[in-house]
């Protein structure tokens, strides 16, 4: 009947899945979701998809109005989520010649501000993941040591 | 790269469906009709995102099931031209490169658009083909990494790499109706990509360029 009837964006189709229950489910058994689907969900789960939530888009899409983008750019900047110059200059056409260094820069600064980025995200995390296991073992490090001076035996290695 | 597509169906509904509410044994139907499958024209069938409408349920002359007129959507994959799509590395000859995102394997980056210039290294020979170059074998068969030549540095493509690509072309080939034994099986849908552009390829090169002008 009608082999176009709205695109969706990478966020809408996370969401549809996860509604279907494909994040709920750790055993990928119980969850009426098939594998097939499961594989999009895994490829989703990786791309700026995945921290974005509707409200950070319709700020998005509100903002982008004032330059002069194809619906199908827009599309494309929400599914990518770029975070440098060099990641947008591949997603608009002509994009020197439209937009000049500044309407680029201004595009990476309303992407940053309006859209979370996960690469970073996830860097955040990881970095803080790693303090957290030094300091956990700077803390057991001490504790031994400290149990160690209290009197308690220690075994001869040699 | 997603688009919702409206179709009407005929629909015959089996017996063994009749212990679930009318929608819900559609859907399931449905579901086992379409999904993971190729459209031609229309893409790969992603999940059914909803019924529209279930008409008729008509048991015809000599048919041991209800027929139902249902119009529904389904999500489709289908990338438009020119659009930007991340994606891992498969296999790489010197033909060019093959990707894939998990759930969708025939996405082929021809040599020829390649970032440039540009070199290809086989992996049992460590023998150099450069672009332009013909390899001396039967190239269809040699794996291999190909390098892109920049600044007198080498930047290899590889699998551990992101890859960033350019849709060029999705096409939909026909059934053929006999396949040559040796023959790689037959893909319903191929996109065709490519790597040329400035922030395409692997994002391991652009970020750690940024990381070194820095």
């Amino acid at each position: 009947l009608e082999c176009n009837a709205g695109a969706l964006t990478n966020f809408e189709v996370l969401d549809f899945l996860r509604a279907k229950g494909a994040s709920k489910d750790p055993t990928r058994v119980i969850a009426k979701v098939a594998q097939s689907e499961y594989k999009v969900y895994d490829y989703l789960v990786d791309t700026a998809a995945s921290v974005q939530t509707r409200e950070s888009i319709n700020e998005f899409l509100t903002s982008v109005k004032q330059h002069d983008l194809a619906k199908a750019e827009v599309l494309n900047i929400l599914n990518i989520g770029p975070a440098a110059e060099v990641e947008l200059y591949p997603i608009i056409e002509d994009c020197d010649e439209r937009f000049g260094d500044e309407g680029v820069l201004e595009i990476v600064e309303l992407v940053k501000k309006t859209l979370p980025l996960p690469l970073n995200m996830k860097q955040e995390e990881i970095t803080k993941v790693d303090e957290e296991t030094a300091t956990l073992k700077n803390e057991k490090g001490n504790q031994i040591s400290q149990d160690q001076s209290e009197g308690g035996e220690q075994m001869n290695t040699s | 790269m997603f688009y919702l597509s409206k179709i009407e169906h005929k629909l015959p509904l089996p017996p063994s469906r009749f212990v679930l509410p009318i929608r819900e044994a559609i859907h399931m139907e449905l579901e086992k009709l379409f999904l993971d499958k190729v459209i031609a024209n229309l893409g790969l069938c992603i999940s059914v995102y909803d019924i529209r409408s279930i008409d008729g349920g008509f048991i015809f002359p000599g048919d041991g099931a209800p027929t139902y007129t249902v119009v529904f959507n389904l999500i489709m994959f289908r990338p438009f031209e020119k659009e930007i799509i991340t994606a891992r590395l498969l296999s790489s000859d010197a033909d060019g490169l093959r990707l894939t995102i998990g759930f969708f394997d025939d996405i082929y980056i021809p040599a020829s658009r390649l970032p440039d210039p540009n070199h290809f290294v086989e992996t049992e020979q460590k023998k150099r083909v450069f672009s332009g170059q013909e390899s001396t074998t039967n190239s269809s068969s040699k794996k291999g990494v190909w390098y892109w030549d920049y600044n007198e540095q080498e930047y290899p493509i590889q699998d551990t790499d992101v890859i960033k690509f350019r849709v060029t072309n999705v096409s939909y080939p026909q059934i053929p109706v006999e396949q040559p034994k040796e023959s790689k099986p037959f893909a319903p849908m191929l996109i065709s990509g490519a790597m040329d552009d400035d922030g395409l390829g692997p994002v391991s090169w652009w970020f750690a360029d940024e990381d070194e002008d820095e």
